[in-house]
């Protein structure tokens, strides 16, 4: 028999009951992808697991990797949970890393990082959250789809960060910034290791915050609400356009903080790249699709996202294979969960005919 | 066609929705399914038509078992459904939504549709203009649609759930005289999903009763009204006389006011509402109650004219200015603009409550249950809203409005409700009215109107006609207005 009412001890059961079938289908996908080009899966287990955790240092870069989709994750557990599609996550993370840019580019070598370090967060998070508010208002006052809108915003960060490139900001033959003074960077808890502790504070606290406006706050409830019934919602007295406002722009605050640590944390390049984002935005959609917006696993989901790419490195490296096997593996893997999902509740739905 | 049901057993978390139902059901009849709301109505038809599945029990078709899994299923064994609210596409065209589930190739063929709903429609006697966008339609075409819709993809038996709720006499009538003919003429098997004992009566040669989710009677038609309220409630019911008015001050002052309604413009209205009136909106669907009732609640702006709220002009006001003014509007959709699915009562109670930033959990949860208990809400705090039966969704939505409020709209408050429930609902709202607060109601049901209004406002084709004293006016010469005719 099954309740309508679920309870949370049932969630975590159907996550486990959908999450471990989809992991071993990927992985057998993943093993005849390597036996049918001659490369032995076992190994390239055994190297991409040492690669990724197999030293304090792996370990660092795994955190520091985890950081920036934990930030867009964390955002997009608020759009998420409004029924707001923020696919243009993306173009604020750019957004965030250029903001982030116009402070750092200008700190000399004696500048006072305790001062740099939250202007450029600040800023980040500006670039990010106006970027958001742009969606936001084409929604709510010209009727634009926010995930149409949020296609169109992307590719015009991607041209307004590839114009500063190659334009007002380039620095040598290449499309980049110099690389920025010390002050500008995120520092370093200990020498040798990735580890920044301004980067984990921001990551941590942006993700706590985000949990309890969900789980405790009145406007979390509201947000739920408009997810499930905008209509509903206004009329039970929930400004609705307000909150898609203000919803976007602190996710685009969010993306925007995710922006700057691709640009300052110790394990970028220290300077504005092409390609920036990386995907990052996405990989956030990925994470709260693949939890189903349930907050508490969203860290978790984002560590083992982050496994990957440093895990493929060493694959690249020492195997020769090329690193977006590890896409193929974190797309093919919330493709098996939300399939697992769907045969799931399919299941339930005839086991409870008979 | 023969529909037997046996043990038909259905639970939503603790409640006994359908407990061991059995009934059997002939073609060429037409039959009832009675019972107040939360009896489980409803809950059955929605497993015979495939939309949700039973716990346990056996839906047999002449004499053969059968299982859905779809509604689309049920249709393709010829068992159609027509929703309290239809299930249609508003953005589409008549046709569209007609054509939207025939069997056919990859492309649609939109002559042939257009063909087969015109003869549909024309056997029915209804008028449907197959170009008309379905959001501009009344309920009751809407319905009529879905009807033609069903037949024409084979329907042998059709359940209508509540169908004269919300359309007018007229179309009541056209409704009935073609239900008749199909079971006379083809041999359909129609069930009727009421509480409405004159539609019973006029329609049906066999009722079955049931409450709280077990059958406890049936009965071969006609038979005394008495005993069939006796079936449904255990005891007859008798009505309270109500409490004389007590008008306060003016509260609300609409002036000259033009409003664009769906079809026509609501033009130079002009009316006054006193604290502690009961002011009911009568008319046919559509004619501009609905339009002037959102206006009032500043969901839509007029186009001339002034509204004063307690001597301040909130014509300009948006909806949460009013609210934050003292006034509610509870809409007739409650599934659609009232209540939100997929929250449950408890997340509804703290979500309406005034408070800070954080939402204290434990007193929402206290609240809850004890509006659950004051307005008698068949529920529990940790129920999700769209569980509940119809009746309990509103008697939700009346325990979420704020306690002190100077004007209260509300669009049909007792659509789909019972007897009982429904007096039970005008209890609360006179409750409200004697603590001086102004209510605006619009309903298809004149009796009620004639019962409760202090005053009435009849509509007409955009005009709108006071009737200041309802006692000293007819039922009769009512329905003159509303049909436009001056008395």
């Amino acid at each position: 028999m099954t309740t309508l009412i679920r309870t949370s001890t049932n969630r975590v059961a159907n996550l486990f009951v959908t999450l471990l079938p989809a992991l071993f289908v990927v992985l057998v996908l993943i093993g005849m992808i390597l036996s049918s080009i001659d490369k032995d899966p076992a190994l390239a287990a055994r190297n991409f697991i040492e690669g990724a955790i197999g030293s304090d240092a792996r370990r660092a870069d795994v955190l520091m990797m985890a950081l920036p989709m934990l930030l867009c994750a964390s955002g997009l557990l608020l759009t998420f949970t409004a029924g707001l599609w923020n696919i243009g996550v993306e173009g604020q993370v750019t957004m965030g890393a250029i903001f982030a840019t116009i402070i750092a580019k200008e700190v000399t070598s004696d500048a006072n990082s305790l001062l740099v370090i939250p202007a450029e967060f600040i800023l980040a998070m500006i670039g990010g959250a106006l970027w958001a508010a742009v969606a936001a208002i084409l929604k709510t006052k010209g009727n634009v789809n926010e995930i149409f809108g949020g296609v169109a915003l992307n590719f015009i960060a991607t041209n307004v960060l590839i114009y500063l490139l190659t334009g007002p900001w380039k620095s040598g033959t290449y499309p980049q910034t110099a690389v920025f003074e010390q002050p500008a960077l995120l520092p370093r808890l200990m020498p040798g290791l990735s580890l920044s502790l301004p980067a984990i504070l921001v990551a941590v606290t942006s993700f706590v915050l985000v949990f309890f406006i969900l789980r405790g706050t009145r406007w979390g409830l509201q947000l739920k609400a408009m997810g499930k019934s905008e209509r509903s919602a206004y009329l039970l007295g929930v400004r609705t356009s307000r909150n898609v406002l203000l919803s976007m722009m602190l996710c685009g605050a969010l993306a925007g903080l995710a922006g700057a640590l691709l640009v300052l944390s110790p394990i970028a390049r220290g300077r504005l790249l092409t390609g920036v984002s990386g995907g990052v935005g996405f990989l956030g959609v990925l994470i709260v699709m693949l939890v189903n917006t349930q907050a508490t696993w969203v860290p978790i989901v984002a560590l083992f996202f982050a496994i990957v790419p440093i895990g493929t490195l060493k694959l690249q490296n020492s195997m020769t294979l090329d690193a977006s096997l590890g896409n193929v593996f974190q797309s093919a893997l919330v493709l098996a969960v939300l399939l697992a999902n769907g045969i799931r509740s399919r299941l339930q739905k005839s086991a409870s005919i008979k | 066609m023969r529909v037997e049901l046996e043990h038909i057993t259905k639970t939503f978390g603790k409640l006994r929705a359908n407990d061991d139902i059995s009934m059997t059901l002939e073609g060429g009849q037409i039959y009832a399914i009675l019972g107040e709301n939360g009896a489980g109505k409803s809950t059955l038809m929605k497993i015979l038509s495939g939309y949700q599945p039973a716990d346990s029990g056996r839906i047999l078709l002449d004499g053969k078992e059968v299982a859905f899994e779809t509604p689309a299923d049920a249709l393709a064994y010829g068992i159609g459904m027509l929703h309290q609210d239809p299930l249609d596409v508003p953005v589409l065209t008549v046709l569209e939504n007609f054509a939207l589930g025939r069997r056919e190739g990859l492309l649609p063929n939109r002559r042939a549709a257009r063909a087969a709903l015109a003869d549909h429609a024309n056997r029915l006697g209804f008028l449907l203009n197959p170009d008309a966008y379905v959001d501009g339609l009344t309920i009751g075409e809407r319905q009529q649609l879905e009807i033609v819709r069903l037949l024409s993809l084979g329907a042998r038996v059709l359940i209508l759930d509540e169908p004269t709720t919300g359309i007018s006499a007229e179309q009541k009538d056209t409704l009935f005289k073609s239900l008749k003919r199909l079971v006379a003429d083809e041999g359909l098997t129609v069930i009727l999903v009421s509480h409405k004992l004159e539609d019973v009566e006029a329609l049906c040669s066999h009722v079955y009763v049931l409450r709280q989710g077990k059958v406890v009677g049936q009965q071969a038609m006609p038979c005394s009204t008495d005993r069939l309220v006796a079936l449904m409630f255990g005891q007859s019911i008798e009505r309270t006389p109500r409490p004389p008015i007590e008008r306060g001050p003016l509260v609300l002052s609409v002036q000259n006011l033009s409003i664009p309604g769906r079809r026509l413009v609501v033009r130079n209205l002009n009316l006054d509402v006193h604290a502690g009136e009961v002011i009911g909106l009568a008319g046919l669907d559509g004619s501009g109650q609905n339009a002037f009732l959102r206006a009032c609640a500043g969901l839509q702006p007029p186009t001339e004219g002034r509204i004063v709220l307690v001597g301040q002009d909130v014509t300009r006001c948006g909806y949460h200015e009013m609210v934050r003014r003292g006034v509610a509007y509870a809409p007739a959709g409650r599934l659609e603009e009232g209540l939100v699915a997929g929250l449950t009562l408890t997340e509804h109670f703290a979500l309406a409550m005034p408070g800070g930033a954080w939402v204290n959990w434990k007193a929402a949860q206290q609240q809850a249950e004890k509006r659950i208990a004051h307005y008698n809400i068949r529920g529990r705090p940790e129920s999700l809203i769209q569980t509940l039966s119809g009746g309990n969704q509103q008697r939700t939505l009346l325990a979420l409005l704020p306690s002190d409020l100077k004007l209260l709209l509300m669009e049909n408050p007792t659509r789909g409700l019972d007897v009982e429930s429904a007096r039970w609902v005008w209890t609360q709202l006179l409750d409200r009215r004697a603590q001086g607060t102004a209510i605006i109601f619009m309903s298809p049901d004149l009796d009620e109107i004639m019962e409760y209004s202090d005053r009435i406002v009849v509509f007409f084709g955009g005009q709108a006609t006071l009737v200041d004293d309802p006692a000293q006016t007819s039922v009769s010469q009512l329905g003159q207005l509303i049909g436009g005719k001056a008395v």
